[in-house]
């Protein structure tokens, strides 16, 4: 029968400190950097049970924007965290491991810097957190129920949309509106120029 | 429109002490003695520095860095700009949307998503620092190079560093006016369909006087009384845009500057040399934008343009957002400034130029931008011939509330429209029509789609089709 519990977060945090140097070389954007995460993550796939990603699948981190570069690295943070032992030796992950890479980890990867995913105690715990709930495990000795308090009070994503939906942000928005506005119709002062 | 009537010894109005907080009895003589002048336009609105003595030191010692710390050319952000977007980041929205929680700023400023003007237009509430006290907030609105309405907040504080920029611009020339309340500092040219003409004392420059005016047929009693207008005014200098430069030529206005400014739209070389010929002054093109305020003047050794602020880091982006190898095009991107509620990151102007270090033994430090390709300037024709500036058209549209547009004579010299609505604010087609004919006269042919496909594409806002040889 197959796992239902996971490594336990311990193993996982301990791992993503010792993430290589290497996988924070330059990413490959636009034809620059060292790194090919599309290779990587193809490796990764094959690692743990899959077949290659072909069509779009085969495209996902192929990226031309240098402002995808934090959301490379955070894809190379956490295929390191993929690549350990106990992923591997399952060859049933393939699957979820790749949706994780390629759908869950942009939003995080604009509000965090890949580094601190290596460096930072709370953040190493999110991404192996993020990693074992993407896999539909459990942490070695932990409930669900603590299991999901524990991601909820580390998940950075919710932190941001909740911070972005509070009340004192709306009503800071709202009186910017009103005062630009007022304003239009209001004059201006002068200017020695057009546009100085 | 002016409602200060003169009477001998009365006191300054209530509601120009309120436009301009510094005026003395002496700014307020000459303020009159503009406004009354027999020759004077038809005035249409009022505007005053709104300066005030809280503002002064800060103005005071924005000049003093600006003429005392040139920048210098460097190929990553000082560390001034690091240390201020590492501040902002605590305090904008936008900020943190583009630097994640423990971002090396430095290091990895290659990889910083650029603001664009679509980020001023429809979310400026997420750029405002927490901190910033709205309740000097003043508005510019713009509709620019990629066709987004937009309205800029702004700060008096900001517009009086601006000064204190033209100082230093005409210092490079060796001009050095003497500004008090017995003179006109500088009379603004411009020359479209319709727009503000007012004047004007600024208060950081001792009281002397601003007249804008716009040299259309419309706006004075006769082409005579404006050229003594303007003889009368005696201005230590002139700004204008290269339309309303060209339009004091055809006039055969008369003056005798110690400079004249380009501003707004790149000024062409035959246009320069027939002013400097005429007026017997330099002609300084510069380049500013609305959202990042002045950026850049001709240098007077001739080669490019000089970076002015030294606030601001300018960078040159190719398409995927990565700095561009040194002295190669790209699109110019700022990052800084001194507007308390528009701070900048890496953002995208929709100019192009290359950056380069300044000559050898060059009198400013500041990095050069050269091969400027900055807005052009499109006219189009209205039904009875006339020519009508794209700054009229944008000014037009900008009544009417949308996200961008696309604005296209066709050869057969209709017009079409295209608008991209914000999304849950209707497009009102039939008041964008109506304030469209209002240019180009009854019996236009005339089509406003809305389109939504216009997002994140990089269009000419204005576009004209005509043949000229119809």
């Amino acid at each position: 029968m197959k796992h239902t519990n996971g490594p336990s977060i311990d193993r996982l945090t301990r791992r993503l400190t010792e993430c290589p140097a290497d996988f924070f070389r330059e990413p490959v954007i636009a034809g620059r950097g060292i790194v090919h995460v599309p290779a990587v993550v193809n490796d990764l796939i094959v690692d743990l049970g899959g077949a290659p990603p072909r069509g779009t699948d085969a495209l996902a981190f192929k990226r031309s924007s240098a402002d995808s570069r934090n959301l490379l690295q955070t894809v190379m943070v956490a295929a390191w965290l993929l690549g350990d032992e106990f992923f591997v030796e399952e060859k049933r992950f393939a699957t979820p491991a790749f949706n994780w890479l390629n759908n869950e980890l942009a939003a995080v990867s604009k509000l965090v810097s890949a580094e601190l995913f290596v460096s930072d105690p709370d953040r190493r715990e999110e991404l192996a957190r993020m990693c074992l709930k993407a896999l539909r495990l459990l942490p070695e000795g932990e409930t669900k129920e603590h299991a999901e308090d524990r991601l909820g009070a580390l998940d950075s994503v919710a932190r941001d949309k909740l911070a972005k939906e509070t009340a004192k942000e709306e009503e800071r928005a709202r009186k910017l509106r009103e005062a630009m506005a007022a304003k239009e119709a209001a004059e201006s002062a002068a200017k020695a120029g057009r546009e100085w | 429109m002016v409602d200060e009537s003169i009477i001998p010894g009365r006191a300054i109005p209530q509601q120009r002490l309120e436009r301009n907080p510094l005026i003395t009895a002496d700014g307020y003589r000459l303020l009159r003695k503009i406004l009354d002048n027999p020759n004077a336009p038809k005035w249409n609105y009022e505007v005053g520095d709104r300066v005030t003595v809280d503002d002064l030191p800060f103005i005071r010692d924005y000049r003093r860095l600006l003429f005392g710390e040139r920048p210098v050319f460097s190929v990553s952000p000082p560390a001034s700009i690091i240390e201020w977007v590492a501040k902002m980041r605590a305090k904008s929205r936008a900020f943190r949307d583009r630097l994640p929680e423990g971002i090396d700023i430095a290091r990895e400023w290659a990889g910083i998503s650029p603001m664009t003007r679509e980020d001023v237009a429809l979310r400026p509430q997420d750029i405002l620092p927490v901190d910033a006290d709205i309740s000097r907030l003043i508005v510019y609105d713009t509709s620019g190079s990629t066709g987004h309405a937009m309205v800029v907040p702004q700060h008096p504080r900001s517009m009086g560093c601006h000064l204190a920029m033209m100082e230093f611009v005409l210092s490079r020339y060796g001009v050095f006016p003497k500004f008090g309340a017995d003179s006109v500092a500088c009379v603004d040219i411009g020359a479209r369909v319709k727009t503000v003409v007012f004047a004007n004392v600024f208060s950081v420059w001792n009281q002397a006087g601003f007249v804008k005016i716009n040299l259309s047929p419309r706006e004075w009693t006769s082409i005579e009384n404006a050229r003594r207008f303007i003889s009368e005014m005696a201005p230590a200098f002139f700004t204008g845009d290269p339309v309303g430069y060209a339009r004091m030529i055809k006039w055969g206005i008369e003056a005798k500057p110690l400079a004249m400014v380009s501003c707004a739209m790149k000024l062409g070389t035959a246009l320069k040399d027939e002013l400097e010929k005429r007026y017997r002054c330099p002609v300084i093109d510069t380049y500013s934008t609305t959202e990042t305020g002045p950026l850049a003047y001709s240098a007077p050794d001739g080669f490019g343009m000089s970076v002015l602020p030294n606030d601001v880091y300018v960078e040159a982006l190719d398409e995927s957002g990565f700095p561009v190898a040194q002295g190669e095009m790209g699109e110019l991107t700022i990052t800084g400034g001194r507007n308390p509620y528009l701070p900048l990151l890496r953002y995208r102007t929709g100019d192009y130029g290359r950056i380069v270090p300044p000559p050898m033994g060059s009198a400013d430090t500041a990095p050069r931008i050269v091969d400027f390709e900055g807005r052009g300037v499109v006219s189009f024709r209205a039904m009875d011939g006339t020519v009508v500036g794209q700054a009229d058209v944008g000014l037009a549209l900008r009544k009417h509330v949308f996200a961008q547009s696309q604005f296209v004579q066709l050869a057969d010299g209709s017009l079409e429209i295209a608008i991209r609505p914000i999304p849950g604010v209707p497009t009102d087609t039939d008041g964008i029509e109506e304030s469209v004919l209002s240019l180009f006269g009854d019996g236009q042919k005339i089509k406003v789609v809305e389109d939504d496909s216009l997002e994140g594409k990089k269009i000419a806002p204005f576009r004209c089709e005509l043949d000229e040889t119809r």
